[in-house]
């Protein structure tokens, strides 16, 4: 393969790459390298934003390039134009700022090499929609230039998709994994408009602690025809049933906690299993608990004794005496 | 306070059981003296320990213990907010009532108090219970040199030419001295214990308050002692079982046959006859081990009655020769321990968190192996040794007619006996009859009667208001007090599903068997589930057996818990109500992850 200059492999990326590339796909990089299962793909560099910037249209250089990568994504996957996700992989602001910022577009279930391309510039121009504009009037860092990168992400037809916590959200407990799971792709659980199963799992025995089964009664499916996706309806017989076994749950919480190592921090996760296979298909730090927690910590270190004192209604001496 | 348990006034004697309070003593009974105070307080039944009516003697240890452990709160360590207990007797069944501290500068007095004493034997754990192991030792071989001397035709010339005290002067101080020993042994029981249990609650605390969903059994599982004496007697068994297997004695034990004939069978050959001094060994102290938890006369010890040893052997002998493995997976609990231990280690926050972890958890398994191996030595040797003193004022109230059984005499109150000797002592030196031969035994036969009535009503779980909330550790600990025990026992239970204690993790279906006393252990089928009342750890020879246990009452660090958690079987504890619902023979689900209790269908194939 010809070295390129704005198609960066995720097999070729990791998290110090984020510059180049954005959080998004600096994630899919370092999860690839570690052997984790993600479906293959690429980043457009910020260098193709620069050269789009420049040209106000899709560079030539830059669109025989996608081109060639399209085509090596189609190796990779099997035969037929390849089902892709293009979603935007925003530079230096944190995912809540992005969002305002117009960084965080997603084009689901796109296919063939002029469609991919045409909503990659859809992903670009999004930084210029008014509300993003707005957004950077408004901050003292709006002098720069705006940088994007975009993702394009072979797409899994998912069975079942969904999120996981690697620490409890009811309470933060770090020694808690729980799976919000739905049947048919992911969008519906991140998005919030569908109420998944939940599964909490025992981090460090691994042992499922509860599960909670609801009615499912919609589920986000590809539009095949138009391509992007649909909310339709579940079939009966599928509604109420679990849409993982024990043994999925657990294989996911196996997953949460590999990941969560490799960070060396709480992580939320979004999977997907399609034909019985997981893939993992984006990991971000988590942020609500570790914050809170992050303050909360104590500092002092009172010897047991005075610690067993103190919890038995007691005023140990040591502390008595210092206060 | 809206919702009550039944007032205890408003209990009525079962049919036939008229009579029950002249059992016990004054202070035990509810009474209209006491009405308005015993009325507004929450009592709660306390069948962990004493699950069946209570024989008269057998109330010693509740007595003495309780004030062990009243006055180690009240007036030894000076625990800041907790006194004591009250106990009360209702129908034969044992309540229960915490006291409390409420005044706060009260509470700071003795806090300061308390960091002084406590802090002392925190800080040379290891020193006084080495101290704390000779004290009960000694206080057992003192209570077995209790000389209990028989009424002699004519004192001997000894006695006589010495000057010595008479018999009967003898034997009034042997009954004394048994009763002393009694709250000697008791008072040792609560020396140390209970601040054992509180830098264990400290510790599942801390665990608690950086793991809000970490499971009682998991903090259990990360102090446990693994080498504990508590699972030596059934060692012992085992090793037993390999020494005869190894003396080519196996075809003696795998034939069914009575302990006697099986003794004899050994004592003739010189491979049987060393096998028999192998066993002499073992005994003391091993054998001194309960078949319950020590706390009823009826639950033999193994030392006074080798049929369950001799059962448990058998089967141990049987898997041997079929080539299984016995020893406890000790390497593999220790590791499991250990990883544990570093994962929940790694998951804290900060580094000042896992150093207050290493050194609480350093300190709770310092203290912790006394509060397992206390009940060895107390509830079940010295109980044991206790026991077999009281039998030989049973024997010689036998031999004077007073008694036809000597195990009649607990069903005898400890002043009844005193009364007793008294008389017995009177007839002899008067040397004419006495009313006693004809009193003692009519009382003996009228109080198993009553026992026996007794035996079949149903203790509520509590009396009294229920309050708003439970927070003492202890009781929660001890006794399985919670509020959402508490909250079950006011909610009929729909009859499928019962709730307790997620006591050992794994999940199992089988089918259960109804064991409510010791002695119908032989019934249980190997795969079974176990379902019983209490939950007590010399059963641990049957634990082999079963595919999971299921107890009435009982908290995570019960016995059945922890027994269970070392055979890996799931368990449910402290469920309240599991003997009466589940009946032998019914399918039932065991979730120990979750503590719940699934009965699957109605059938039942046997008596329940």
């Amino acid at each position: 393969m010809t070295p390129s200059t704005f198609i960066r492999w995720f097999d070729e990326i990791n998290r110090s790459d984020v510059g180049d590339v954005g959080g998004k796909c600096a994630s899919l990089g370092e999860l690839t390298r570690m052997g984790i299962r993600v479906p293959p793909g690429f980043a457009i560099t910020t260098a193709a934003y620069a050269r789009y910037r420049e040209t106000g249209r899709l560079p030539d250089e830059v669109r025989d390039e996608l081109a060639r990568a399209y085509a090596e994504l189609e190796r990779r996957c099997g035969p037929g134009n390849p089902v892709v996700a293009v979603r935007s992989s925003a530079i230096g602001e944190d995912a809540a700022d992005a969002s305002f910022a117009g960084q965080q577009e997603t084009f689901l279930w796109r296919r063939g090499m002029e469609d991919v391309a045409a909503h990659v510039v859809r992903c670009w121009d999004s930084l210029f929609s008014p509300q993003a504009v707005a957004y950077r009037v408004n901050r003292v860092t709006s002098s720069e230039t705006p940088q994007m990168s975009v993702a394009v992400q072979q797409m899994v037809d998912a069975d079942v998709a969904g999120v996981l916590f690697t620490l409890s959200p009811a309470t933060g407990d770090r020694s808690v994994i729980a799976i919000n799971a739905a049947w048919g792709l992911g969008e519906g659980v991140v998005g919030g408009h569908i109420t998944p199963d939940e599964y909490w799992v025992d981090k460090v025995s691994m042992r499922l602690k509860s599960r909670t089964v609801v009615d499912k009664p919609r589920q986000v499916k590809p539009d095949r025809a138009n391509g992007g996706t649909a909310n339709v309806d579940v079939p009966p017989e599928q509604r109420a049933q679990a849409c993982l076994s024990d043994l999925e749950a657990l294989e996911l919480a196996q997953l949460g906690k590999v990941v969560e190592q490799h960070y060396g921090s709480p992580q939320d996760v979004e999977w997907a299993i399609a034909g019985g296979v997981l893939y993992v298909l984006q990991s971000r730090p988590e942020t609500v608990w570790t914050q809170r927690q992050r303050s909360q910590t104590q500092t002092t270190t009172p010897s047991a004794v005075d610690f067993v004192l103190r919890t038995m209604g007691a005023r140990p001496p040591s502390s008595s005496a210092s206060s | 306070m809206s919702q009550r348990f039944p007032s205890p006034f408003d209990i009525d004697t079962p049919p036939g059981a008229e009579g029950w309070q002249e059992m016990y003593p004054r202070a035990w009974l509810f009474s209209e003296e006491m009405r308005s105070y015993e009325e507004n307080k929450f009592w709660f039944y306390s069948g962990m320990h004493y699950p069946e009516p209570l024989p008269p003697l057998d109330l010693l240890v509740p007595e003495a213990g309780d004030i062990a452990l009243g006055a180690s709160n009240s007036r030894v360590f000076l625990t800041p907010a907790a006194l004591g207990i009250d106990h009360r007797i209702l129908n034969g069944y044992v309540y229960i009532s915490g006291n409390a501290v409420s005044d706060p500068h009260h509470i700071e007095r003795r806090a300061d108090e308390f960091a002084r004493r406590a802090g002392h034997y925190y800080s040379n754990w290891r020193e006084l219970d080495r101290a704390w192991v000779n004290k009960i030792k000694a206080t057992i071989a003192d209570t077995q040199a209790i000389a209990v001397p028989s009424l002699p035709e004519v004192e001997p010339d000894a006695m006589v030419f010495a000057g010595a005290s008479g018999t009967s002067v003898r034997l009034v101080e042997a009954w004394h001295r048994t009763v002393e020993a009694m709250h000697r042994g008791w008072q040792l029981h609560f020396e140390m214990m209970l601040l054992g249990y509180g830098a264990y609650m400290s510790f599942q605390q801390f665990c608690r308050g950086a793991f809000p969903e970490i499971e009682d059994q998991t903090v259990a599982r990360m102090v446990a002692g693994l080498d504990s004496i508590i699972f030596r007697p059934d060692d012992e068994l085992k090793r037993l079982a390999a020494r005869a297997v190894e003396l080519g004695l196996a075809d003696l034990f795998i034939v069914p046959r009575q302990v006697n004939d099986l003794l004899d069978a050994l004592n003739g050959t010189p491979a049987g006859q060393e096998w028999l001094a192998d066993l002499e060994d073992a005994k003391e102290p091993w054998f001194n081990f309960s078949t319950g938890d020590g706390f009823y006369h009826s639950h033999a010890s193994w030392v006074d009655d080798l049929s369950l040893p001799v059962t448990a052997l058998r089967g141990y002998v049987e898997r041997l020769t079929r080539g299984e493995d016995l020893s406890r997976p000790t390497a593999t609990l220790r590791a499991e321990r250990d990883r544990l231990t570093t994962e929940y280690r790694a998951l804290l926050p900060s580094e000042a968190d896992q150093t207050t972890f290493d050194s609480l958890l350093g300190l709770v398994r310092t203290v912790f192996p006394h509060v397992e191996e206390h009940k060895f030595y107390v509830e079940h040797w010295f109980n044991t040794v206790f026991r077999q003193k009281v039998r030989e004022f049973g024997d010689l109230f036998v031999e004077h007619g007073f008694l036809r059984d000597r195990d009649d005499i607990f069903v005898l109150r400890n002043t009844e006996i005193a009364d007793a000797l008294i008389e017995l002592i009177s007839a002899w030196a008067a040397g004419g009859p006495t009313r006693g031969t004809v009193f003692w035994p009519a009382q003996a036969a009228r109080r198993r009667e009553i026992l026996r009535t007794l035996r079949d009503w149903a203790p509520p779980p509590a009396l009294g208001p229920l309050p708003d909330e439970i927070a003492d550790p202890v009781l929660m600990m001890l006794w399985g007090i919670t509020p959402e025990r508490l909250r079950e026992w006011t909610t009929p239970s729909d009859g499928h599903q019962l709730r307790g204690f997620a006591a050992s993790p794994g999940v199992v279906e089988g089918v259960a068997r109804v064991v409510r006393s010791v002695d119908a252990i032989d019934s249980l089928q190997s795969g079974e589930i176990l379902v019983c009342q209490i939950t007590a750890p010399s059963w641990a020879p049957i634990f082999p057996k079963i595919s999971a246990a299921v107890s009435d009452i009982g908290g995570i660090m019960s016995h059945a818990a922890i027994v269970s958690r070392e055979y890996g079987l799931p368990a449910v504890v402290g469920t309240g109500l599991a003997t009466k619902i589940i009946k032998t023979g019914q399918r039932i689900r065991v979730d120990g992850n979750r503590g719940v209790v699934d009965i699957l269908d109605s059938a039942a194939t046997g008596p329940g």
